[in-house]
């Protein structure tokens, strides 16, 4: 019965190829772009490698000081010391891990220059974001302890510093503004969408130029505190937020008196968006406001094409059901006709959708716009689109035919 | 005619509802996209005022050193000089051309309160990135005499703060003093605003001013850039030191703007794909739908390019009233000065969008409409 | 008045040929009334299609006031159709997104006549054909009937010399026939020229001419 169906449905949309063909496009255009930018949304806020652990992870970006009248504010990174003090103590916790933010750098290699981004980092980061290591091992707090001029590299930077070679590098030596370096590891580079744990070379903390001697509570460390399960994450935010209300206040931070400190520690999505708008209400709902607009006319406007060239087909055989009604066929077959049609033509765009957004994904990952890109699919946004469309389909297709099916027949003849 | 092509589509106003929606959802996102475009490209359209090739930012970090920045800095600086391999060197601010850093201040005069970018530079600024200046001169390090700063101010700058007086010698903000006025200066490129600029000379005791410019000779490579980071390592260990190409910087600085743009045009090219098929389609069935009519109207006297008008007239109504409907939101964001961007960009943006549909709406009627014309009256009206 | 020599007319589709009109001679002069009769699809409407210059013959000339329609373009034939000949269809054609006078009104839209003086004439060529009450309608909300009479407002309205009529009396009873004829021979009476086809003797019996038409071909 539901092959005889299909094989029908596919008669009917090899008779219109071109109405075919619009429906198609635009149900495969409207899903393959909601799943690339749901890919894309994944691939930034979504718990990857390296940072696997992110759903139990808490991030401590910026401070945030403001003077006794509120006018003007300051913030940034903080200082090493600082943080060891307030985030490194955490009980509720089960790791913290303190590093720079990213910060580029030089080398050299004969008359090639390449740009680095370049991290200090703990001990504990190796532990919180999971690397994949392919040639060595991390440096451990013993390597801290003695001050060991050692680094960790991506196998991206080992290609261009070193060349391409399958033998290990462990133990060479790389100089990087005339300081020497032992190789003591090699990973898998982390995607630059992801600043708190990318860059292409990690030094320990204690190596030269780190600065985390600096007193002050400012300086170039951010933090994050991993949770020992997700159902934690409000301890720990609790005991951070009480312990920044130790901070004396008011306070001098480079000849910058204040009287108010923020230090916030949140969820990666958070973090983000904060940093991004900033706290500006204005600002945020302009933001906001073309966001949801932007969607709403990228669903919208397929949506009612969709309707729209349904809506005049069905019309087209207005006096078809008509006609077919007055001499007694049921309209029961005719209903199921069109809804196996839609649902038909909607799997069929679904699947278009699906290698299309595969392929768009391989180009981004493999383009090289992003470095060790790795955008995945998500299934169950797929689902999702793939019913919204289903019930555009339906809506578009089926209620006009229901609706004419309910007309007196004489009325349908007419037209 | 037109009163009878009204009449049509008000009697059908149930079945063009739809039309109607999709040719206003359209020029709403059309108008977003041409707004996007225009803007840019009138950025664009105005010169950066400097020049970039050849150039590099040399920043340096002091780390942990605290003693004598300021006198290390300048070491550093004159030893750079000295090479053959540049041309020229300056020292300025961290926000140097299309770096990620910016700095802006309010400055009064005379009850007109302006917000300019602000830039500490030495003497040698205009020199290393070819700028001209039109009126008057660039600074030197003996114009810091008594308690006015020396400044040098860009036309945007010049235009907001004296309008018609004339700016040399001039004293704003109670502490600068005009020396002279270069044309425009967008650091972050092309695709920056043209926006009020000021240069004030720099304090060469402060160490706040750690970055250079150098201008090299052409053809100068990696090795040279090599020698420079391990002679200037050489002269402050422990200080970090890091070369930027302008020409880089500025390919970062342009990727900011283009990506989006690139996607924002590319996702709504398709949307628009999508919607002139779909206008097709629907086109074709409603033609097709009326050959009767299109029989009779031939019957009673009409030519064949009458018949294919009519169509297009039609549209053409429908698409007037779409857009009539448009251009009340449309007409919001110059009205309200959304996002700071001039009326002329939005109306701009309107007058192109507004031809763009009736363009594509004419397109879409066309080819049914011109097969439409070619059916024979008695042929379409037997299939009646 | 129009004029037609050695007329046939072949309908080609991809498998059957059909020779709907076969070596017509007709000659009709200004001012008559001619009536065409003969059982159904023995090419009436095919022939008065073939007059009123809606289509082409395969072969054989028409000459309309003594010149050949051949030599004639799409703009100067759309100018004859629409001032010069008057049709009343066999299943109306009316348009059903217009009200009555609109539809009425169409002809003298195509001859730029103004808004003002189209809807009079309209309604006065409505008021002739008994139909001044239904102005307003659409046409489904009219009888078959009804509509004829719309259709043939709409024929006389421009007030053309040559009047073609495709069974004007075949939806109606034969008190309204009666009237249908009336107005037809009262406008033969001012001097249109009709042609209409029928399939009653009696009203074929009052007109000047009377054709019969046999599986294509002119029998009398
Ligand atoms: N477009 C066409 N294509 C093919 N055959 C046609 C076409 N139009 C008419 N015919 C054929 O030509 C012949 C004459 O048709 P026509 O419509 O002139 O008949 P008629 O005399 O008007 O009949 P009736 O009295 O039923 O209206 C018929 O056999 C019909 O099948
Ligand atoms: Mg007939």
């Amino acid at each position: 019965m539901l092959t005889n169906y299909i094989k029908i449905a596919w008669k009917v949309l090899l008779r219109h190829p071109f109405y075919t063909f619009i429906t198609l496009f635009g149900i495969s255009l409207t899903l393959t772009v909601l799943m690339v930018l749901t890919s894309f949304l994944d691939h930034l806020f979504g718990s990857h490698y390296p940072e696997t652990k992110r759903d139990r992870s808490l991030y401590i970006m910026q401070m945030r000081t403001q003077d006794s009248t509120r006018t003007g504010s300051s913030s940034g990174p903080m200082s090493f010391k600082f943080l060891t003090e307030y985030a490194k103590s955490l009980k509720t916790a089960e790791r913290v891990t303190i590093c720079t933010f990213v910060n580029s750098s030089n080398a050299y290699v004969g008359s090639q220059k390449i740009k680095l981004n370049t991290k200090y980092t703990d001990a504990d980061f190796w532990e919180v974001a999971e690397f994949e290591f392919l040639e060595g091992k991390p440096y451990n707090e013993q390597n801290i302890a003695n001050s060991d001029q050692v680094v960790v590299i991506t196998d991206d930077f080992k290609k261009h510093y070193f060349g391409k070679t399958e033998a290990s590098v462990i133990g060479k030596d790389v100089e990087i503004e005339n300081l020497h370096y032992r190789v003591i590891g090699v990973v898998k580079g982390s995607p630059v969408t992801r600043p708190f744990t990318y860059a292409d070379v990690y030094y320990p903390y204690t190596t030269p130029k780190s600065n985390y001697q600096r007193t002050g509570m400012r300086g170039g460390y951010v933090a994050i505190l991993l949770a020992k399960k997700k159902s934690d994450l409000k301890a720990v935010q609790d005991e951070f937020q009480n312990n920044i209300r130790r901070i004396p206040l008011p306070g001098v931070e480079d000849g910058y008196k204040f009287a108010y400190v923020e230090v916030k520690s949140e969820p990666y999505v958070e973090n983000f968006t904060g940093t991004l708008l900033n706290g500006n209400k204005g600002i945020k709902t302009i933001f906001f406001g073309v966001i949801a607009f932007i969607l709403f006319m990228l669903m919208g406007l397929p949506a009612i094409n969709l309707v729209n060239v349904n809506v005049s087909r069905i019309m087209e055989r207005a006096s078809e059901i008509g006609i077919r009604k007055a001499f007694g066929a049921p309209v029961r077959t005719l209903m199921w006709q069109f809804i196996i049609e839609n649902i038909f033509i909607t799997f069929i765009g679904g699947g278009i959708a699906l290698i299309l957004t595969l392929v768009i994904i391989q180009l981004i990952n493999s383009s090289g716009m992003i470095a060790y890109a790795d955008l995945t699919i998500n299934v169950n946004v797929f689902l999702v689109s793939l019913l919204v469309c289903l019930v555009f389909g339906l809506l578009s297709g089926v209620l006009p035919a229901l609706r004419m099916s309910k007309l007196k027949i004489a009325e349908a003849l007419k037209s | 005619m037109i009163r009878h092509l009204l009449k049509l589509i008000w009697n059908k106003k149930k079945a063009h509802s739809l039309l109607l929606v999709e040719i206003w959802a359209s020029f709403l996102v059309l108008f977003g996209l041409t707004s996007l475009l225009v803007y840019n490209i009138s950025k664009y359209q105005e010169p950066i005022g400097f020049t970039y090739e050849n150039v590099w930012a040399v920043s340096l970090r002091s780390n942990r050193d605290t003693t004598d920045l300021a006198e290390k800095i300048q070491r550093v600086l004159q030893r750079i000089k000295t090479y053959p391999e540049v041309e020229s060197a300056t020292q300025m601010s961290s926000n140097f051309p299309f770096s990620q850093s910016s700095m802006s201040n309010g400055v009064d005069y005379k009850k007109k309160h302006v917000m300019a970018d602000f830039y500490a530079t030495d003497e040698n600024f205009a020199q290393t990135l070819n700028m001209p200046v039109t009126e008057g001169r660039w600074y030197r390090s003996a114009d810091s005499v008594g308690k006015y700063t020396p400044i040098v101010i860009n036309q945007k700058a010049k235009e907001a703060f004296f309008e018609n007086e004339l700016p040399l010698g001039k004293i704003i903000g109670d502490r600068f003093k005009v020396m002279g006025v270069v044309n425009t200066f967008k650091a972050k490129g092309e695709f920056m605003a043209n926006t009020p600029a000021i240069f004030e000379l720099l304090d060469p005791k402060s160490s706040w001013h750690d970055l250079f410019l150098i201008r090299v000779r052409p053809g100068t490579d990696a090795l040279f850039e090599a020698k420079l980071v391990k002679d200037i390592t050489l002269m402050v260990d422990e200080w970090s030191v890091e070369v930027d190409h302008l020409t880089d910087s500025r390919k970062n600085q342009h990727n900011l703007t283009l990506v989006p743009v690139i996607i924002f045009l590319t996702v709504s090219g398709f949307l628009l794909i999508n919607v002139a098929l779909g206008l097709f389609g629907v086109l074709n069935l409603s033609i097709a739908k009326r050959r009767g009519e299109i029989g009779l109207r031939r019957a009673l006297g009409a030519t064949g390019n009458g018949i294919s008008e009519q169509f297009i007239g039609e549209i053409w109504v429908l698409a007037t009233f779409a857009l009539l409907i448009g251009l009340l939101f449309a007409a919001q964001f110059p009205l309200m000065n959304v996002f700071d961007i001039q009326a002329g960009v939005y109306l701009t943006a309107i007058a192109i969008s507004i031809v763009v549909i009736y363009g594509i709406v004419t397109l879409c009627a066309l080819f049914p409409s011109r097969l439409a014309a070619r059916i024979q009256p008695a042929v379409a009206l037997h299939e009646e | 008045m129009i004029n037609l020599t050695n007329i046939e007319k072949v309908y080609r589709t991809s498998s059957i040929e059909t020779l709907a009109l076969n070596n017509i001679n007709l000659n009709i002069r200004k001012g008559e009334f001619v009536s065409i009769m003969g059982p159904s699809g023995c090419g009436k409407s095919t022939l008065l299609n073939i007059m009123g210059l809606l289509d082409e013959p395969s072969k054989g000339t028409v000459e309309l006031d003594g010149q050949r329609v051949s030599t004639y373009r799409d703009k100067e034939l759309a100018r004859l159709r629409n001032e010069k000949i008057g049709f009343i269809f066999q299943s109306f054609h009316l348009i059903n997104d217009l009200s009555v006078v609109d539809n009425v009104e169409i002809p003298l839209l195509y001859r730029s006549t103004n808004g003002k003086p189209r809807q009079t004439y309209a309604k006065e060529a409505l008021e002739k054909v008994g139909l001044s009450n239904r102005i307003k309608h659409f046409p489904k909300q009219l009888s078959g009937g009804q509509k004829q009479r719309v259709a043939i407002a709409r024929a006389i309205v421009g007030q053309p010399e040559i009047i073609l009529a495709d069974e004007p009396t075949g939806n109606l009873d034969s008190a309204m026939g009666n009237e249908i004829m009336n107005i037809l021979q009262t406008l033969n009476n001012e001097g249109a020229t009709i042609i209409m086809v029928t399939h009653d003797e009696n009203m074929a019996k009052r007109t000047h001419r009377l054709i019969r038409l046999f599986d294509g071909t002119q029998v009398q």
